[in-house]
């Protein structure tokens, strides 16, 4: 088994799951703005009605939708129907979101050993995906995970949550400067995307602090390298070329809606100026959020999705000092430029410089 | 070299596209003509007619997550990596391509 492998399984499961966490989170947040908090009780009402709908799809569906889609990358269409099972009996027995990507390896792998190693006669072939593989993989791997796999993972996703619940002010703070830190370090690469996958993970296991952390640094970036494009223009120090200036444009509304990427330019012609000012407003901002009980209950939506949260306006604070706190810091690091080299680019580096990735060809 | 393929990548609404867009800057560059179909988080874009597969000389799967359609691909050559396996130099990737192609024939 080679790492890049699973973390295409991992990847295309999180990507099954992220809509779900998007619609039914958000249906479940409208209902409480509609319905205020107590609208769990309200039964019958509208406000009720459109809680349910997303709690339904929040409490039952993240778990059995990534295990599937995970054991669906590893053993195709055979791998859906046992990997929503596994999932389910994951969430039932408390091992939780770890349970459920465990349990989608075991089911990929077990589907896949049953297609390498059953053969039935051709008359009989058509029983494998509609009887033999949906049966006994859901049978094995079902109790598997409820007898000897589950019950370890349930014990830590315990302990995780109550060291979780159990951080004194300080540590939070450090917490969330830890989490916001690695969010704000690479805009949308692989260190990101680690702690997008950890906090969307709580974010399943119902504990939705971290969540928030990642948005606030995901949404810091586009606006820091704003703000010290203000700053530059009120100052008059150039600090952006001419190709920067273009790239900017598109940094306010993809910013609105949390994509971080439209940063990656700028930060490739001036890399580490652009991530030491990104990691110092992020984290910090990052660390506030812990220490306000800023919680988001969605994995994605930017600035639309702001008032589904708890303490929204701790949020919007947060966000407003990370991105001063990340413009400020690149306007005074970054470099005076003449004005050719705010036309040509000086130390302009290329994207198309870098070295030539390995060919692999199947024929 | 007819290039056909397919860009996908975790999350499907950014580097899916940016991936596209830079492998057909860089093909125009070298004269290749080039089609790619995206696989983001909308589904497939601009998909890929039996007959371009068939004409295409090879087919580039830069990919971080399980796409579908693969069959389509069957008896081609086959490029398969990962999306920043491309962008991080993309004519001087396309070209090794075409060098191993080459190579093989």
């Amino acid at each position: 088994m080679n790492w890049k492998i699973i973390k295409k399984h991992i990847m295309t499961g999180i990507s099954f799951m992220v809509p779900v966490v998007v619609g039914a989170g958000l249906c479940q947040a409208l209902g409480v703005i509609l319905g205020g908090p107590n609208v769990k009780d309200a039964v019958g009402s509208f406000a009720y009605i459109i809680y349910k709908v997303g709690n339904l799809g929040m409490s039952t569906m993240i778990i059995p939708v990534i295990c599937a889609a995970i054991s669906y990358s590893i053993a195709d269409k055979p791998g859906i129907a046992p990997g929503l099972v596994v999932g389910l009996v994951s969430a039932e027995i408390k091992a939780g979101f770890l349970g459920g990507l465990v349990g989608a390896f075991l089911v990929g792998y077990v589907v896949n050993a049953m297609k390498k190693y059953i053969h039935l006669p051709d008359s009989m072939k058509g029983l494998m995906p509609i009887l033999i593989i949906p049966f006994f993989a859901s049978l094995i791997c079902g109790v598997l995970m409820f007898t000897v796999l589950g019950t370890p993972i349930a014990y830590f996703m315990e302990a995780m949550t109550q060291f979780l619940a159990n951080l004194s002010t300080g540590s939070k703070f450090v917490y969330g400067f830890v989490m916001s830190a690695g969010s704000a370090f690479d805009f949308g690469g692989p260190v990101n995307k680690t702690v997008s996958l950890y906090t969307t993970a709580m974010l399943a296991d119902g504990i939705n602090g971290p969540k928030a952390c990642h948005m606030v640094a995901c949404m810091i970036p586009p606006m820091g390298v704003l703000i010290a494009w203000g700053l530059a223009k009120i100052f008059r120090k150039p600090i952006y070329t001419n190709d920067e200036k273009e790239n900017l444009k598109a940094c306010f509304p993809m910013g609105v809606c949390m994509i971080t990427e439209c940063v990656i330019p700028l930060a490739m012609n001036d890399l580490w100026r652009v991530v030491l000012s990104s990691v110092l407003g992020g984290s910090i901002a990052g660390g506030l959020c812990m220490v306000w009980g800023v919680e988001s209950p969605v994995a994605h939506g930017g600035w639309f999705v702001i008032p589904t949260f708890t303490n929204p306006l701790g949020f919007v604070a947060a966000l407003v000092i990370g991105s001063v706190i990340m413009g400020v810091a690149l306007f005074v690091l970054k470099r005076r430029l003449t004005p050719s080299q705010e036309a040509y680019g000086i130390d302009y580096t290329q994207a198309d410089d870098g070295e030539v990735a390995e060919v692999n060809i199947t024929f | 070299m007819k290039i056909v393929g397919i860009t996908a990548c975790p999350t499907g609404i950014a580097h899916t596209y940016i991936t596209k867009k830079k492998i057909i800057e860089a093909a125009k560059v070298c004269g290749y003509p080039c089609r790619i179909e995206t696989q983001g988080s909308i589904g497939a874009e601009d998909e890929l007619t039996a007959q371009e597969i068939a004409e295409a000389d090879v087919v580039l799967l830069a990919v971080d997550v399980k796409i579908t359609g693969e069959e389509r691909f069957k008896g081609k050559p086959v490029v398969r990596c990962r999306t920043e396996d491309v962008m991080r130099n993309t004519e001087g990737f396309l070209k090794k391509i075409e060098a191993t192609l080459k190579n093989h024939r």
